[in-house]
């Protein structure tokens, strides 16, 4: 399990976090949603300990202050590929540390992505769809425990969004532990085992799915009504 | 008497004129690549304590004519300190200052102007330091340096011929001696120019090649 306890951060005076508790479990999925600005991005980026919480500590297996990677990682909204390496090189580079069946592998990711017709492209000749699931894959074929997905879904169209829950599943079922910052309610309702609604750096409500449906704190009612109205 | 002529009859003096200017290349590009190349990454590692005031020398230089600055150093200041230095040395100490700091310049700014985004997937895909450095971060600045660089080493190149003005017998000095004595300027400066079209082109093309080899457009669409 990846866990945060009693997490704050701030800069300055600016407080993000405010004592955060989560739990991600493996093989389950985690759903953030929230306004923007609300400190989702900074949970994500202290539990993948790319920053150090003022306050809090982060267990990875009820281990204190572990080397997150490779248990941990993450991908991000912007996906960062290197813009030198071809796709696959992208993916491989990280393999060679961590798995040693990372040829074998590379190619079933590439089955399970459907990356077949690109694979051997730069990242400048790839759509943001198939950028998106390479960035998956490298993080992917360094075997995590956990993976850390910012908006990953943000710029994709229906369909792509669609494959990537399907991919999700496919992952969830592998027994990976996802967390998943989402401003899609829909994708959050249909991809995730527990939903977080995030709120002044506070988990303002916390459950299943249903209180997307049912929410019980006045703030995610009108969260939902302005997403819906906006949606 | 024909540009072939020339090179044929004077090829002595032309060959201790192209070693002296050699000698001069060797010198500042070295000291420019090896001492600039260190001076740029400890600016970007300490940027208060080295990148400002190398990033001030560097701009203090691009504001003084290169032609002054080597003056100044052979004249008034060895008048001031009552000291005689061989031209050479003196042209040698110009020059490389001036590509010391301007190569400091070019791989300063790539430093700083690294994505940091590309060192973030590298740790949180698990990269080793060693590997960030070497698959990610370098290359990526070499495709950024390696053409402004050899325009640089090139223009430097250009500019030894200054160095005759103040008595170093580099190529240009024995050009304007052999034509003192034979007056015969547009072959012997024709045989000039094809000298450093020689020795030019090659890099300018590598330049060129580099530039279109390595960097093309990265951008995401």
């Amino acid at each position: 399990m990846l866990s945060v306890r009693n997490l704050h951060k701030s800069y300055g005076d600016n407080v993000i976090l405010n004592g955060i508790d989560l739990d991600i479990e493996a093989g389950h999925i985690t759903c953030a949603i929230g306004p923007s600005g609300t400190g989702k991005t900074t949970l994500l980026r202290l539990m993948c300990q790319l920053e150090k919480p003022n306050r809090g500590e982060i267990l990875i297996d009820e281990e204190k202050n572990a080397a997150p990677w490779p248990k941990v990682t993450a991908v991000f909204q912007s996906l960062f590929l290197w813009p030198h390496l071809t796709l696959r090189e992208n993916i491989m580079l990280p393999a060679r540390n961590h798995n040693p069946e990372a040829e074998k592998d590379i190619e079933g990711l590439i089955k399970l992505f459907e990356m077949e017709a690109f694979i051997n492209n730069y990242p400048n000749q790839s759509s943001v769809g198939q950028r998106q699931r390479v960035a998956l894959a490298r993080a992917l074929i360094i075997n995590p425990k956990y993976v850390l997905l910012d908006e990953i879904t943000s710029a994709l169209d229906v369909e792509q969004t669609a494959k990537i829950l399907t991919k999700l599943s496919h992952l969830k079922e592998r027994g990976i532990g996802i967390f998943l910052i989402t401003h899609h309610i829909s994708f959050a309702q249909k991809a995730a085992d527990k939903v977080i609604f995030l709120d002044g750096g506070k988990i303002v409500e916390q459950g299943s799915p249903d209180i997307l449906a049912a929410p019980t704190s006045h703030r995610l009612q009108d969260f939902l009504s302005l997403a819906k109205f906006a949606s | 008497m024909s540009v072939w002529d020339i090179l044929t009859n004077y090829y002595p003096a032309f060959l201790t004129g192209l070693s002296v200017t050699l000698k001069l290349c060797a010198i500042i590009w070295g000291s420019g690549l090896i001492l600039g190349g260190a001076l740029g990454l400890a600016g970007n590692k300490f940027p208060r304590g080295v990148g400002f005031p190398s990033h001030g020398v560097s701009f203090f230089l691009g504001g003084v004519p290169l032609l002054v600055f080597l003056f100044w150093l052979h004249y008034p200041v060895q008048a001031m300190f009552n000291v005689v230095i061989d031209p050479f040395y003196t042209a040698a100490f110009t020059l490389a200052i001036v590509n010391i700091f301007a190569v400091a310049d070019i791989i300063r700014g790539a430093l700083n102007d690294f994505p940091q985004q590309y060192l973030i997937a590298a740790k949180v895909t698990g990269l080793t330091r060693k590997q960030t450095i070497f698959k990610i971060q370098l290359p990526l600045i070499l495709r950024e340096v390696m053409p402004p660089l050899l325009l640089l080493q090139v223009a430097m190149l250009h500019i030894t011929l200054f160095s005759s003005l103040i008595s170093v017998e580099e190529i240009f000095r024995v050009a304007q001696r052999i034509n003192a004595q034979i007056y015969r300027p547009v072959e012997i400066y024709t045989a000039l120019g094809v000298f450093f079209l020689a020795v030019c082109l090659p890099i300018n093309g590598l330049a060129l090649w580099l530039k279109s080899r390595f960097t093309r457009n990265l951008s995401e669409q």
